[in-house]
């Protein structure tokens, strides 16, 4: 029996409402109410009955998933799968599959900086030939011939600091950006070099490439705003500057997951803006980013993603995550480029369904375009 | 001016489907009006919307003793309309030949059936004019066009 056997099909008539309300931000074409983009991965496996080890061993269940749970919640009309360490394997590392989490490095590849000239970049078309690229490929395909209508096909550069950190080791990394910050660089450039390569041979395929790319473990809990301009945001420029070269894009999610408190502001002048960029930011020092900021700072440059905090999705206490939700729809609603409720990361695999319904209810009492 | 081509970038033109007479025209007012972006190398960007088509010419110029012309490297187009300079994010090799002033890479209000986005392009932080170059032009923006039309739908 194929995955796409457990699945009833998608309710064509929510699917064409869901699609009309995902492209109004970008085309300024207001639909219903605003969307609402909890990050959902392996919570849509465990909703539909499997475990976290399967959504991420098994990418086109996960997929199907994820689609499933979207119609149930009354998400988002489009799919998405990943971890957040693509291309590392191409890079030396192995992963290790675990019950409970995504997948995670068994070890780091180098230990000293004299060994990140011995990493090197596969070319796009030995990328296409190896793990990360083939397994995409493969789910795309499945997504392709039985949720045809979900489809974007999308290359995850995703935390470019963060992946590098993990091949030699984080600590390591950190030390590293103080006593060996060329070397520290370099590794940085190798694994978004990787990604870049790797968004090509996606784009090839399909014609464009949507790009996800993010500054995690750049953050203000670990480095300065100058550091976080350096390693962080100049690093996401080269990565969508070089994509856009070779025909990915246009499509860009900047994922700025984790505190930044006070390095939100190297982001604006340091990026690249395409017409179809969403912006996200997780966290303003321990409390979630408030909307009313990001909007005023980076809403006449892209759509803006607003987060509710993840916490609140497992807190048995729906009121908590509908105010919050609320709160943030009040302080971003009216941005001018348009604006989507999501969480500060991924929704976590536990999610109560009772406060992801308080999400798209908020959505539905404060975010129905011509209310307010 | 003349405006010479080889064989290879013909074709290319014509698949785009560029008109010579139109491509003549972009390099003309940019050579009679100033308005362009220039390269070390002496590569000129020029652009000029007709028909609501903004046609972009890449050429050289050749100088002879008694007449120069013009040597088209390629030319390329876009239906989005470029508005305001939005930002200036870094360096890049062009300079406005107008301002004589380094131009920047940045981001440009880009209009295109009644939907304001905003786009990468190199922008002249003095005057305010903006080039989008070839793979932009071509590719990011091409598909950009082609999913707010199929969102608009």
């Amino acid at each position: 029996m194929g995955y796409e056997e457990l699945f009833p099909a998608i309710d064509t008539k929510w699917h064409t409402n869901s699609a009309k309300r995902f492209a109004s931000p970008f085309v300024s074409n207001p639909h219903d109410r605003i969307d609402v983009d909890a990050i959902m991965l392996s919570h849509a496996a465990v909703s539909c009955g499997y475990t976290i080890r399967d959504f991420y061993e098994k990418p086109e269940l996960g997929i199907h998933c994820v689609s499933y749970m979207n119609e149930t919640y009354d998400l988002l009309p489009v799919t998405h799968w990943f971890y957040s360490l693509p291309w590392v394997r191409e890079l030396g590392m192995k992963l290790q599959y675990k019950d409970t989490l995504p997948p995670i490095p068994v070890g780091p590849v180098i230990k000293d900086p004299s060994e990140v000239d011995k990493l090197r970049v596969m070319d796009k078309e030995e990328l296409k030939r190896n793990f990360t690229q083939q397994e995409f490929f493969r789910l795309y395909e499945y997504v392709q011939k039985n949720i045809g209508q979900t489809l974007v096909p999308i290359s995850y550069g995703f935390d470019l600091v963060g992946a590098a950190a993990e091949l030699c080791g984080v600590e390591n990394f950190i030390m590293w950006t103080f006593t060996e910050p060329e070397a520290a660089k370099k590794l940085v450039m190798k694994y978004t070099d990787t990604s870049i390569n790797g968004a090509e041979g996606l784009a090839d395929k399909y014609g464009f490439a949507m790009l996800i790319v993010g500054s995690v473990l750049a953050n203000n809990d670990i480095f300065s705003d100058d550091a976080v301009k350096e390693y962080g945001a100049g690093s996401m420029r080269y990565y969508v500057d070089q994509c856009f070269r070779r025909g990915a894009g246009p499509q860009v999610f900047y994922h700025l997951c984790g505190n930044h408190e006070t390095d939100w502001k190297v982001f604006k002048d340091t990026l690249i803006w395409s017409p179809f960029t969403v912006f996200h930011v997780g966290y303003h020092g321990k409390k979630v980013f408030p909307s009313s900021l990001l909007t005023k700072e980076f809403g006449s440059m892209a759509t803006c993603m607003g987060s509710v905090d993840t916490k609140l999705m497992i807190n048995p206490n729906p009121m908590a995550v509908y105010n919050q939700s609320k709160e943030q729809l009040l302080g971003g609603r009216d941005s001018p480029k348009g604006y989507i409720l999501g969480n500060s990361c991924e929704c976590p695999p536990y999610t109560i369904p009772a406060c992801m319904r308080s999400m798209v209810k908020a959505a539905r009492d404060f975010g129905t375009y011509g209310t307010w | 001016m003349d405006v010479k081509m080889s064989d290879a970038v013909k074709e290319t033109v014509g698949k785009r489907g560029l008109k010579d007479a139109d491509v003549q025209e972009v390099i003309s007012n940019a050579e009679s009006t100033k308005k362009k972006a220039v390269n070390k190398n002496g590569r000129i960007l020029a652009k000029k919307v007709i028909n609501k088509v903004t046609i972009y010419a890449d050429y050289n110029i050749e100088r002879g003793i008694l007449k120069s012309h013009a040597n088209l490297n390629s030319a390329f187009s876009h239906r989005m309309a470029l508005g305001k300079v939005v930002n200036a994010t870094g360096d890049s090799d062009w300079t406005c030949a107008s301002c004589n002033e380094p131009a920047k890479q940045g981001t440009v209000e880009m209009s295109y059936i009644g939907v304001s986005r905003n786009g990468p392009a190199i922008v002249c932080p003095k005057c305010g004019d903006a080039w989008t170059e070839e793979y932009l032009a071509t590719k990011t923006i091409a598909v950009a066009e082609g999913l707010f039309e199929k969102k608009k739908a």
